[in-house]
């Protein structure tokens, strides 16, 4: 004799997985209640949002190698125009976008430069926001993730190795290459290089539409210019003269480009830590040159 | 006085005739001889005349009575010497290095009323900071905000005199026009080599963002920046002064409270506890720049010093890493000087109080970094006015006793 037995019907969750949600950035088709995209690992709340605002946020990269101060310029940045009603007003998109911005600001009024962002994508910040221009009667959806420089570094050596990086480079508007001016004053050349690479990638995405050059704006920041006073005075001859392979190549590829220089830190002491190296400790916080290079883009965009 | 000297010139003269006639025998040959005389007398008094005011010219000090009177009374070599002085001394006065002439080696030879003068100039421009203990870093509050790399420790300063006001352009412009860069003697020897690095925009000796050794109209009374420390310390020798130690500047913003037996309870900010962004020009003021020192009044600690906090960063005479924990020292530059107070461009208000430090290089010279200057009270001759308050005092107590007894 058969028992008879309650089954609950799941139907209801065979009709969440069949109606996809499309990631905002890779376009994988994901189910409607995963967090992380299970191609690229952005989050798919950035889908969610353009989903019901209706509206389709741009994309704005910012790129440079590993400890060139991507973290502390974007967090500085969001900080900066969320506490100030200056030429550009900027409102986070959902809780999360904060996050890069807290752990920033917590790390810097204690004297500390926040943590290196890991490599894996996902445990990366990403921010949304709404950025908002005084001469601009429209206000604009922004998407700004926070990459590790080794990613994209791994990223422009094997195309592919990271789909986010491909992905969002290969779709965003506007992009801040950050170039390390504290390496680059010590000499090394590998701020140069990095920054060759980078502009050579972009390019050739761009030119697989059209042959001519690229019309992506693109600003070049020299950040931790604060230990350097005359990068200040005049970015594009310091490109010039410090960098001048960095410099042909952006004239030669792109139309719409600007040189900067940023600073955060008003001086730098370091500090021995056992089995890690030498850190560097922020020993107060000046933002300098920091809102400039994004009110630049966000107007050519 | 003049009518005095001619008529007495004028008997004795016809006294001197009439020997002579008697003498002579012939009246012709007495006057001739009482005239010869006179003319020799004469000359003399003229020339000694034109000496005098020779040397007045010289001082450009004709016009004050009280030169002339102890011209009159002393003798022409030490009226000379004395002149000099006082011109001197009034020339300081007005070059504000009024403490140069309260040293107790200088201040006897200068006349009460120009040490008066230097006086009062001590005591509108500087306040009086109590001697007394003063935490310095981190332990102050208790305050989870500073760094870690900055320890507490209880130090015991003595007292001293500090500038009201950051040092200005204009002020700072006197020591340029008056050679400060030429003057060797006024910097340390270790940055002599360095001088000629010193320069402004135009490549003339004077701060930074200087042009022509002059600075910016519209800024005379806006603090000093783009100068190194020993830029500071060398304007502060000339000043009389000195640059402020590490806990001498923390005592003059915090005000201690001595408690007995307990660690002394100090203030967070000069004006209280709270921050109060209408009190100080930091970044979220959102001048952008730097203001006239006298401003934000609101502000001020409780001995009158205005904008410890704000405007710019102020140099001290330590050496940045001194008070520093052992548990999480840093590896700083040897030549890393204190610098405390915060600027226009400081973000964190955390890092704008009393208790927290920062540092620079020495020879760093940034657009955010000033100063202001200090002196030991030992250093000077002791308040006339506060000696004349004290005595009537003192007379009143011996009567008391004398009523007890």
């Amino acid at each position: 004799m058969t028992k008879r037995v309650l089954v609950a019907m799941d139907s209801y969750r065979l009709a969440e997985c069949a109606v996809p949600l499309a990631c905002y950035i890779c376009g994988v088709d994901n189910n409607y209640n995963t967090e992380l995209c299970r191609h690229c690992a952005a989050p798919l709340a950035l889908s969610h949002q353009a989903r019901t605002q209706g509206v389709r946020p741009q994309m704005v990269a910012v790129l440079g190698t590993a400890a060139a101060g991507k973290t502390v310029y974007l967090g500085m940045l969001l900080d900066m125009l969320t506490r100030q009603n200056s030429r550009v007003q900027v409102l986070a998109r959902g809780a999360f976008s904060i996050t890069l911005q807290q752990r920033t600001m917590m790390a810097l009024s204690t004297c500390r430069f926040p943590e290196k962002t890991p490599n894996e994508p996902d445990r990366w910040n990403w921010v949304h926001c709404q950025a908002k221009v005084n001469s601009k009667k429209n206000a604009m959806e922004l998407i700004m993730p926070d990459m590790a420089g080794e990613a994209i570094l791994e990223e422009i050596d094997h195309p592919n190795a990271y789909p986010a990086i491909h992905s969002f480079l290969e779709k965003c508007s506007a992009v801040i290459l950050l170039a390390d001016t504290d390496r680059i004053e010590r000499g090394g050349a590998e701020q140069n290089y990095f920054l060759m690479k980078l502009i050579t990638y972009l390019s050739e995405q761009d030119n697989r539409q059209n042959r001519g050059k690229s019309t992506r704006p693109v600003a070049i920041v020299f950040s931790k210019a604060d230990r350097c006073e005359p990068c200040f005075d005049n970015p594009e001859l310091y490109a010039r003269e410090k960098t001048p392979n960095l410099w042909q190549q952006v004239q030669q590829r792109f139309t719409n480009y600007g040189f900067f220089a940023s600073g955060v830190a008003g001086s730098v002491g370091f500090r021995e830590e056992p089995g890690e190296g030498t850190s560097a400790v922020p020993l107060r916080i000046e933002p300098r040159g920091i809102v400039e290079p994004f009110e630049w883009l966000v107007r050519k965009v | 006085m003049n009518r005095y000297v001619v008529g007495g010139a004028g008997v004795a003269s016809v006294v001197v005739l009439m020997s002579l006639t008697w003498l002579f025998g012939s009246f012709s040959w007495a006057l001739a001889t009482t005239v010869l005389m006179a003319a020799i007398g004469g000359g003399y008094y003229a020339y000694r005349q034109f000496q005098i005011k020779f040397a007045d010219h010289l001082n450009a000090d004709q016009s004050n009575p009280e030169t002339s009177t102890s011209r009159t009374s002393a003798s022409p070599t030490n009226t000379s010497n004395a002149n000099d002085s006082q011109s001197l001394a009034r020339k300081m006065l007005d070059q504000g290095r009024y403490t140069l002439l309260l040293r107790p080696q200088i201040a006897e030879s200068i006349p009460p009323k120009l040490l008066q003068r230097a006086q009062t100039m001590l005591d509108d421009e500087m306040t009086l900071v109590p001697g007394g203990e003063t935490i310095v870093g981190k332990g102050a509050n208790d305050s989870p905000d500073l760094p870690d790399h900055l320890d507490g420790r209880i130090v015991q300063v003595e007292g001293f005199y500090l500038d009201r006001y950051q040092v200005t352009n204009e002020q700072y412009h006197r020591f340029v026009e008056n050679g400060g860069y030429e003057q060797i003697s006024l910097w340390d020897p270790e940055i002599v080599p360095a001088l000629l690095d010193f320069v402004d925009l135009t490549g003339e000796p004077g701060p930074r963002f200087w042009k022509n050794s002059k600075y910016l109209s519209g800024q005379a009374k806006h603090p000093v920046v783009g100068v190194c420390w020993y830029e500071a310390a060398a304007y502060a020798r000339w000043v009389g002064k000195r640059l402020p130690t590490d806990p001498e500047w923390v005592k003059s913003g915090s005000w201690p409270v001595p408690l007995p037996g307990a660690r002394p309870i100090q203030r967070k900010f000069p004006w209280g506890e709270a921050f109060d962004q209408n009190k100080c020009n930091l970044w979220g003021s959102g001048h952008g720049a730097t203001l006239p020192v006298d401003k934000y009044d609101d502000g001020m600690s409780v001995g009158g010093a205005n904008q410890l906090i704000g405007n710019v960063w102020e140099w001290t005479s330590s050496r940045f890493g001194a008070w520093q924990s052992n548990s999480s020292p840093l590896v700083l530059d040897a030549s890393m000087r204190s610098i405390r107070g915060g600027a226009f461009d400081t973000y964190f208000e955390t890092q704008a109080t009393c208790d927290f430090q920062s540092g620079d290089k020495a020879i760093a010279r940034k657009r955010n970094v000033g100063f202001r200057c200090a002196i030991g009270i030992c250093d000077l001759i002791p308040d006339q006015s506060m000696q004349a308050e004290d005595f009537p005092a003192q007379v009143e107590t011996h009567e008391l006793a004398e009523v007890a007894q």
